[in-house]
């Protein structure tokens, strides 16, 4: 069974529907209304009042996440456009991309083995400047004037961007691991 | 979320794991990934002169049910021929590792490595067959090549 579409984040927090959101406004909307749906500011009133401020102030507090993360970011306004209609509905990877990946794991899985810091540090760097470099690609794609043209450019970007987090978050285990 | 007992076996022993080379005429690579999870697997296949698969590898960077789904189908493929591997459909690994429906598509990424990696071997094969079969088309390049 679907489950029913969450509210648009950018709509729920007021803010404008861009990809380069200011982080400092993000933060700021999301503490006003926080603070306004608090359930202190709302214990006096009737209980389907309470009900509705605790479950307005958890959606908030969904958006927020999802806005500050740009992975989701993207996500939402891909959705919102409607250039996208779920995770995972976007095209399949490229087969140079996914060869990349795979070299790139597989390297990252060799200096685990020999728990080689100089080059896991060697590969996360690689990674950390090819993930900013596809946040302001996203950016440039999304949000300019005729953003339709880019739409399956945002999506590679976009899928793109994943490959990356999820080759970051392998390494943050094996950091773990590894301390 | 639980793994099923299998998942669990194939994840923490699994089959196969390794790389055929890729330029042996005799092996198919299918290389494919998640675009939702940006999981990655590869799987290999080698085939006898007689058209059945002798061999199977794969490698995979994702989670535990993608290890598991590609792990069953390099076990499935040995033996099988091309024909009949093309018909191992993601509803079988599904269904023998008892995945939950929100890991679904880490058996429908086994099925399309499976499916790519014959596709392949196929073209690979076609290539070579057309190559020996036109005679010469090697001959007037080289000619000119040389002028």
């Amino acid at each position: 069974m679907p489950e029913p579409a969450p509210p648009d984040p950018f709509s729920l927090l007021g803010l404008e529907p861009v990809f380069r959101l200011d982080e400092a406004v993000l933060e700021a909307r999301h503490r006003e209304l926080a603070a306004a749906l608090h359930p202190d500011r709302h214990h006096a009133e009737a209980p389907r009042a309470r009900r509705q401020a605790l479950g307005a102030a958890i959606e908030v507090n969904a958006a927020f996440r999802q806005l500050r993360d740009p992975v989701r970011r993207a996500e939402a306004l891909l959705v919102r456009r409607g250039w996208a209609v779920a995770a995972g509905s976007e095209p399949r990877p490229a087969p140079e991309l996914l060869m990349d990946v795979m070299e790139q794991r597989e390297a990252l899985a060799v200096a685990r083995r020999a728990r080689d810091r100089a080059s896991l540090e060697r590969l996360t760097r690689g990674m950390v400047e090819r993930e900013a470099a596809l946040v302001d690609r996203l950016g440039e794609l999304l949000d300019e004037p005729a953003a339709e043209a880019h739409a399956d450019a945002a999506l590679r970007a976009l899928v793109e961007l994943r490959y990356t987090r999820r080759f970051l978050d392998e390494v943050r285990a094996i950091e773990d691991e590894l301390d | 979320m639980a793994y099923s007992e299998k998942v669990i076996e194939h994840y923490e022993n699994p089959k196969n794991v390794g790389t055929l080379d890729q330029d042996d005429p005799s092996v198919g690579t299918g290389l494919v990934g998640a675009p939702a999870c940006g999981d990655v697997m590869r799987l290999q296949i080698k085939v006898g002169e007689d058209g059945v698969i002798e061999d199977a590898r794969f490698k995979t960077f994702g989670c535990g049910s993608a290890i598991a789904s590609s792990s069953l189908a390099t076990e499935w493929l040995k033996g099988k021929s091309l024909d009949e591997a093309g018909e191992i459909k993601n509803s079988h690994i599904a269904e023998e590792l008892s995945l939950p429906p929100v890991k679904i598509h880490c058996s429908v990424l086994a099925e399309d490595a499976i499916k790519s990696a014959i596709e392949d071997f196929r073209r690979k094969r076609e290539a070579r067959r057309a190559l020996q079969g036109d005679a010469p088309p090697a001959e007037p390049e080289r000619a000119e090549a040389r002028v």
